[in-house]
């Protein structure tokens, strides 16, 4: 600096006040310094060896692919690369830290240090801890192999006679002095308690039977007299349904008379504007009011008045009751005698009537005993009696390789479980989404691509593939 | 004392609807679902729904309150409390990536044990199998379906394991009684321990997609899920009756170390299995006896013989015959025929069995073996056929397993148009009116008396059909005796035995008489007489045994007189019901044959006058002709 002090002649400017001093330049002490301070933490270069400074390029000369790393690739390289965030906390200065000794504050840790004892175990018990831990490990890995092979584990005969007695150790007395109540009593109080099975859980609820043999006109080559009877009984069930469908058609729909649209509006029209007279009535209507209100107001029912009744008229209500009385028990007597004639008839009236209720007893027991083959009630539906599986005359093949196959045996089975009171009868109730009704936003002139409408874009792409391959065809 | 309140007792107690139970065990619905089916609690119908609902007369699902506690004691319910938990558990997991947890949470993952369900549903072993019709069904059922929402491609698999299992039960222990193939699938029935079990084994053809609407596949499932466990345990138990090692395994001369077991022996073993044409592994060295029966029936002897012992006995009989139908016949399967149910056929009732390698593993030999006698073929030609065996179609093994014979394969040839294939759960034998032409279907040799009883006035040419009939009838019948000459002489060892065990009984009681008399005598007065009898002994023109029709009948009646008397008084409403019912049916079946005799004597006198009326007309031509030529 000395040196070059002559060339550059500097202008000397005072230093009176602390302006003038933020004037002075001082650009060149501090490089000074910074240099001196970046040597400090990075070392100078005669102090670096030549290997840190240099690097051999042994690579072959000709570079012309650069490998093209996936994402994959570039992520697991990524990953590998110290975090960003973390780079600023990394000390890369070579500056010795001033004090050189620092009185590091050790916190005791309190409990123990599982990773310390599982890397090197020192005590007995690290070491048994991580044995046990390997056969745990070495469980879990066989249980899932179990899993994954779908073994399902068989391996005793559950009808062998087994007294629960034989289970429980302190239960099992050769000598016959614990009772069975006690070790009933004792089991259900040390958390093994012995269920017993009520005995109605095993009872039929129905007495129709519970796998139905196939009628023989179901042969996949029947006997014709069979066929025929299996077709009667189907066509003898068609008739029932319509039947059936016929008589509510002629009670409900066909009880009403029809009109025409126009009658029929003219007489909605008519009924909803009962009560609205036009305009004439309306005025008549006021008219009235007027003269109403000139006139007293009147009931229509005569007032009510009350009357007390003379003695002399309740002495003779009762006078006429005490007759009446007598007459009634007279005519009842008279009866009596007369119907001693009757004897003979009566008797035959009463045997009728027995007769009937006789029947009425029967009938109804007639009918107890039929429902106990039907399906009961169980669910808010009725169980209705699926078709007869019944292959037409036109589809039988004769021969096995053609046969026809009709119903599923799935559905078959489903409604077998529900005939014999197994599951209540039910329908599927298919809960639809509600529609929504999509529009564009005003505020949106150019509408955006939504997943929905990809989906829409695509389906109908492959509609037109679709029909243009058809087209070829 | 305090008033009574309404629905505090009596029915409105006993019941208890689907939602107070649900809040009661804590479950949602599908758990109760579960719960339910798999414990076998089924939704009650009351007597008085209004009493029941505590007024409310809406239809709701009710339960018996019983029922319900009963499921509270139940060990699943906690096992069902669990998967909710897990479910939360390995989804926050699954959520904040912590796969080495979730891993060993699915390790621990609650599984259902149904074992002690099973015991509780089915006291006894035979409880089971009267509930295994319905079981088997669904899992034949379910064995051909592919994986679908609900249902788990496991869940077909195992049973299919299973079933297969089962079938080779059927096969060993030969227990097989009526096949009929009808257009639902191919009905089984089988005698297990004495029960009678049927199922259905749907046709061998695509899988049809079922429709949500009809079918809750999630309930079905559920059920399949207690029926398999149901049938390993029962498959268990049957192979350990047989003495068969279960899960089922070859003996080791069967396994050849060929190239393919060697790949992979689990595959190809259960391919074996699959395949139902070896014998499986047994746990003793010694082969199975078949004395049992024969011991039985000796048993049953010294009953007398009543009608029901007769029947009895000719059941037994006819049974052991159908047990060695097939034996020593050698077939072989097309392959457009469906092979499963020929394979069980031919394997229970002794027969050897094969088929074309490339349709199945486990094929014993080829079609252009010499020694096969019978080729299964469902086709209306064959390009190559083989002299020495016979081209019948599959219907001749269903009809011969039904009808419990060998029958004349001429109806059942290579493009023949097939008789008939009769239910075999209609019972021939049944007491009821049979008219005779379904009694000729079922026994040829009843059209016999049929054919003769109109053979006076009828015209040649029908004469002609009818000896063809005869004819083919005969066969029939021929072979028909034969088998039963050929079981009965393998039943008793000698065809003596035969005519002692089959036509008198009484008669063996005299000779064991004798027996014990001539025990008492000296050994030489024994030999002296022996050598007398032996000077009498010459051959006698025998003499047809008379029945005195009036004693017989004298014996009917007072054995019937014997019988009422017997009966305890408390049975004998019962037993004069069934006395009445016999009575009604006899006459029924009485008045239903009248009635055909006289609509067909009806018939013959109109066809006889008819033919009178043309022999009369005729010969008015005749003569009228003549006076004309004259």
């Amino acid at each position: 600096m000395t040196a070059l002090e002559p060339a550059t002649k500097k202008k000397r400017i005072s230093k009176k006040n602390k302006s003038a001093w933020r004037k002075t330049d001082i650009q060149d002490v501090e490089q000074f310094l910074e240099d001196q301070r970046q040597e400090e933490r990075i070392g100078t270069f005669t102090d670096k060896q030549d290997e840190e400074l240099f690097v051999l390029d042994a690579s072959p000369q000709k570079t012309t692919k650069s490998t093209v790393l996936s994402v994959k690739q570039k992520r697991k390289l990524n990953a590998k690369k110290p975090m960003r965030s973390h780079q600023a906390l990394v000390n890369t200065s070579r500056v010795q830290d001033p004090i050189a000794k620092r009185n590091h504050v050790r916190q005791k840790k309190n409990g123990r240090n599982i990773e310390l004892e599982v890397c090197n175990p020192t005590k007995p018990r690290h070491r048994q801890a991580n044995s046990d831990r390997a056969q745990y490990y070495e469980k879990l890995e066989q249980r899932l192999a179990d899993k994954r092979n779908k073994k399902v584990a068989i391996d005793k005969d559950i009808w062998q006679e087994v007294d629960f007695r034989d289970a429980i150790p302190g239960l099992k007395d050769e000598k016959g002095w614990i009772s069975r109540d006690l070790a009933l009593h004792t089991a259900g109080n040390i958390g093994k308690k012995v269920v017993k099975t009520h005995a109605s859980l095993h009872h039929k609820t129905t007495k129709a039977k519970k796998f139905e043999l196939p009628h023989p006109g179901m042969s996949y080559n029947p006997a014709p007299e069979d066929h025929q009877a299996l077709i009667s009984e189907v066509v003898e069930r068609e008739e029932g349904i319509i039947k059936k469908e016929q008589h509510l058609k002629r009670v409900t729909t066909s009880m009403f008379s029809k009109v025409t649209p126009e009658e029929r509006d003219r007489r909605r029209l008519e009924e909803m504007s009962q009560g609205i007279e036009d305009e004439e009535g309306a005025e008549k209507s006021t008219e009235n009011a007027e003269e109403d209100a000139d006139k007293p107001y009147h009931t229509i029912n005569a007032p009510v008045e009350n009357k007390k009744k003379s003695k002399q008229a309740r002495r003779k209500e009762l006078k006429q009751k005490e007759l009446s009385r007598q007459t009634e028990l007279k005519r009842k007597l008279k009866q009596q005698t007369a119907d001693l004639i009757r004897i003979k008839s009566i008797r035959h009236e009463l045997d009728d009537e027995e007769e009937d209720l006789n029947d009425l007893k029967k009938r109804r027991k007639q009918r107890a005993e039929k429902a106990k083959f039907e399906p009961k009630r169980l669910g808010r539906h009725k169980f209705e009696e699926p078709d007869l599986d019944v292959n037409l005359p036109e589809d039988l093949a004769g021969n096995l390789r053609n046969v026809k196959t009709e119903s599923s045996l799935l559905k078959d089975r489903f409604h077998t479980l529900q005939r014999n009171n197994m599951l209540p009868t039910t329908k599927l109730v298919s809960r639809k989404k509600a529609k929504v009704k999509r529009f564009e936003r005003s505020s949106h002139k150019e509408p955006g691509v939504s997943y929905q409408d990809l989906k829409d874009r695509r389906r109908a792409a492959a509609a037109a593939a679709k029909a243009a391959a058809d087209i070829k065809i | 004392m305090r008033r009574p309140k309404k629905y505090e007792a009596g029915e409105a107690t006993q019941y208890i609807s689907r939602r107070a139970a649900l809040r009661k065990l804590q479950l949602s619905l599908n758990d109760f679902r579960r719960l339910c089916i798999l414990k076998g609690v089924y939704p009650r119908e009351p007597k008085h729904r209004r009493r029941a609902q505590k007024g409310s007369s809406e239809i709701k699902v009710l339960y018996h309150t019983k029922d319900i506690r009963f499921l509270l004691h139940e060990s699943i319910v906690w096992t069902l409390r669990d998967y909710k938990i897990f479910a939360k558990k390995s989804n926050r997991d699954r959520a904040i990536k912590d796969f080495r947890n979730l891993k060993r949470r699915l390790a621990l993952f609650p599984e259902i044990k149904l074992d002690h369900i099973v015991k509780e549903r089915y006291p006894t072993f035979i409880d089971a199998l009267k509930d295994l019709d319905d079981c088997l069904t669904l899992l034949f059922l379910f064995s051909t379906f592919p994986s679908l929402h609900l249902i788990p491609r496991e869940q077909s698999n195992l049973c299919r394991r299973l079933t297969i299992e089962f079938l080779h039960y059927v096969i060993a222990s030969k227990s097989l009684r009526k096949v009929f193939i009808s257009i639902k699938g191919y009905y089984f029935q089988a005698e297990i321990k004495g029960q009678k079990v049927t199922w259905i084994v749907p046709h061998y053809y695509p899988f049809k997609p079922q429709s949500r609407q009809e079918v809750d596949f999630k309930v079905m499932s559920i059920f399949v899920e207690f029926y398999t466990i149901m049938l390993g345990f029962t498959n268990f138990r049957l192979f350990h009756g047989l003495n068969l090692a279960y899960p089922p395994q070859f003996p080791s001369s069967v396994l050849q170390d060929s190239e393919e077991s060697l790949k992979d022996e689990a595959s190809f073993v259960s391919d074996r299995i699959a395949a139902l044409n070896f014998e499986l592994l047994r746990t003793d060295k010694v082969q199975e006896d078949e004395e049992e029966l024969d011991i039985d029936m000796e048993l049953l002897e010294q009953d007398g013989d009543s009608k029901r012992i007769i029947k009895m006995k000719q059941e037994a009989q006819e049974v052991s015959r159908l047990r060695t139908l097939f034996k020593g016949l050698k077939f072989f399967i097309n392959r457009e025929v469906p092979r499963e149910p020929l394979v069980i056929l031919i394997r229970s009732f002794g027969g050897k069995v094969s088929w074309d390698s490339s349709v199945f593993a486990g094929s014993a030999y080829d079609e252009s073996d010499e020694t096969i006698t019978h080729q299964i073929v469902d086709r209306p030609s064959l390009a190559t056929q083989y002299i020495s065996r016979d081209y019948v179609q599959p219907q001749w093994l269903f009809d011969c397993v039904n009808q419990r014979q060998l029958l004349p394969t001429n109806k059942y040839f290579l493009g023949e148009k097939l008789p008939p294939h009769l239910s075999p759960f209609v019972d021939s034998k049944r007491d009821t009116y049979i008219p005779p032409e379904e009694k000729a279907l079922l026994d040829p040799s009843l059209i016999e008396t049929h054919a003769q009883s109109d053979d006076d006035s009828e015209d040649e040419a029908e004469k002609e059909e009818e000896e063809t009939v005869d004819q083919e009838l005969l066969d029939a019948q021929l072979q028909l005796a034969y088998q039963q000459e050929t079981a009965e002489y393998k039943k008793y060892g000698g065809p003596d035995g035969v005519n002692e065990d089959e036509e008198d009984p009484e008669e063996d009681d005299e000779e064991d008489d004798d027996d014990d008399e001539e025990e008492e005598e000296e050994v030489d007065e024994k030999t002296k007489r022996l050598q007398q009898e032996k000077q009498k002994m010459s051959v006698q023109s025998g003499k047809v045994h008379k029945v005195n029709k009036r004693q017989v009948h004298k014996a009917e009646v007072d054995e019937h007189r014997l019988q009422a008397r017997m009966v305890k008084p408390r049975h004998r409403n019962l037993f004069r019901k069934l006395i009445r019912e016999k009575q009604t049916k006899e006459k029924e079946e009485w008045l239903l044959r009248k009635k055909r005799r006289t609509i067909e004597a009806g018939e013959k006198e109109a066809r006889k006058t008819a033919k009178r009326e043309a022999r009369k007309e005729a010969a008015a031509a005749a003569a009228k002709a003549s006076k004309l030529g004259k």
